[in-house]
């Protein structure tokens, strides 16, 4: 067991993603993502790793492509306009079922917005990060110590499914210090048979490609994409439940509002409304099974982001119209408070209460 | 007389400094622009300061050093 140390989310999300065996690192610097990239500029030399700026976002993908198509455990590091320059390389490594890390560590936008945190990019890292018929897997930390094990688990994820996997941190959690255990090295990786390493005469060439011009040829691809895409579904979905076993008011919250959503739960439980919280851990796949279990028990959920309102639409996918699904939510880079929330919780208490009269 | 100096490199415009300060002698510097693109913390008025390091004990980038 490693020993306790005080991190910046942006260092110890670095830091473990060396000890998943991360010896790749393509990047372009832009706030409030730096830091990770500083920081690997600084171990990776030392690890008989690559850190390399690129020139842009778009060399640094396309380099996370290469990497990745011949077996490396590659990352990539961004905030939201360098993710949406991303975009087009994200796209052809789902087409190509090339593993990767991608960090977002989200700031306020559209266009170049501000350097505050926000949440902002979830439509983007959950329906639409590139062209096609693809998802990423997104996985959705609210603490240091998670920022590093989310991106520990990434790794495994990515090469276990072959698809790119997304961490969506915001500038809070990257800037913010706070006590973490960091991850022990990890010495067993997948093996990637599919690899452009050579065939050194003894074995047919591997070929990595997102080109199919015959459509039939294309569609099967997409459809074993799709069969892949269902068992994650199946088995990877990951979120946390606090409270919700009787709660009436359910909010759903990820990484940092989730905990802003968390105190003023434990407020509005003090002032006797019985209020829960489930926080999606995976954004896609979206955890529907928690939500619907909840949709059995509790009377409305109120979905709490960093935007203007992204989440709440799968949160009222999943609950389907069973029961009312309200948002709160403050944009560009401001934070919404644990008191302002329970403000909205109060009121979704009175007219649950006048709705029974 | 006591005073702070912001390294403007680790300041990251969090205002914990501008929180703690007994004095209310440190504000973020609207007029100013850091590499990373965040307003850092400056003092406003030396005299006030009283070299007390709340400031510095606070900052989580270790970025204020106190001179007194």
């Amino acid at each position: 067991m490693s020993e306790k140390v005080l991190m910046k989310g942006n260092e110890a999300l670095a830091e473990a993603a060396i000890r998943a065996g991360c010896r790749s690192f393509f990047g372009y610097p832009i706030t409030p993502q730096t830091e990770v990239a500083a920081y690997m500029a600084k171990r990776m030399p030392k690890e008989g790793g690559i850190y390399l700026q690129a020139e842009s976002e778009v060399a640094a993908i396309n380099m996370v492509y290469g990497a990745s198509a011949a077996g490396a455990r590659v990352m990539t590091s961004s905030s939201s306009p360098g993710i949406s320059l991303k975009g087009e390389g994200i796209s052809y490594m789902a087409g190509a079922d090339l593993p990767g890390v991608i960090i977002n560590v989200q700031r306020g936008g559209p266009g170049l917005g501000g350097i505050q945190p926000s949440q902002a990019d979830y439509f983007q890292a959950t329906k639409a990060t590139g062209h096609g018929d693809f998802h990423l897997i997104v996985l959705a930390p609210s603490t240091v110590q998670e920022m590093a094990d989310t991106v520990y688990d990434a790794f495994d994820l990515a090469d276990t499914y072959r698809t790119p996997v997304m961490i969506l941190a915001d500038g809070m959690l990257g800037q913010m210090m706070e006590p973490v255990v960091l991850p022990e090295r990890k010495t067993e990786f997948t093996p990637k048979p599919w690899a452009v390493t050579g065939t050194k005469g003894k074995r047919p060439h591997n070929v990595i490609t997102s080109l199919h011009l015959q459509p039939e040829d294309l569609e099967r691809t997409n459809i074993e994409r799709y069969e892949r895409y269902d068992r994650i579904k199946a088995t990877e979905q990951r979120a946390e439940e606090y409270l919700t076993e009787d709660a009436d008011i359910v909010l759903v919250a990820f990484g940092a509002t989730s905990r802003i959503a968390r105190s003023a739960v434990n407020k509005a439980r003090a002032a006797g409304i019985k209020a829960g919280l489930i926080r999606p851990i995976t954004l896609w796949p979206f955890p529907t099974d928690a939500i619907n279990r909840a949709a059995e028990t509790a009377s409305a959920f109120l979905t709490v982001e960093m935007n203007m309102g992204q989440m709440v639409e799968d949160v009222r996918l999943t609950v389907c119209g069973k029961k009312p699904v309200e948002f709160f939510g403050r944009a560009g880079g401001i934070i919404p408070t644990p008191a302002e929330t329970l403000t909205v919780i109060e009121r979704i208490a009175a007219d649950l209460a006048g709705g029974a009269n | 007389m006591p005073r702070i100096i912001v390294d403007e490199h680790y300041c990251k415009g969090c205002s914990l400094c501008v929180e703690v300060c007994p004095r209310d002698c440190i504000a973020l510097d609207p007029d100013k622009i850091t590499d990373k693109g965040y307003h850092p913390a400056v003092l406003t008025d030396e005299s006030l300061c009283t070299g007390c390091t709340n400031c510095a004990l606070m900052c989580p980038e270790v970025a204020i050093t106190v001179e007194r």
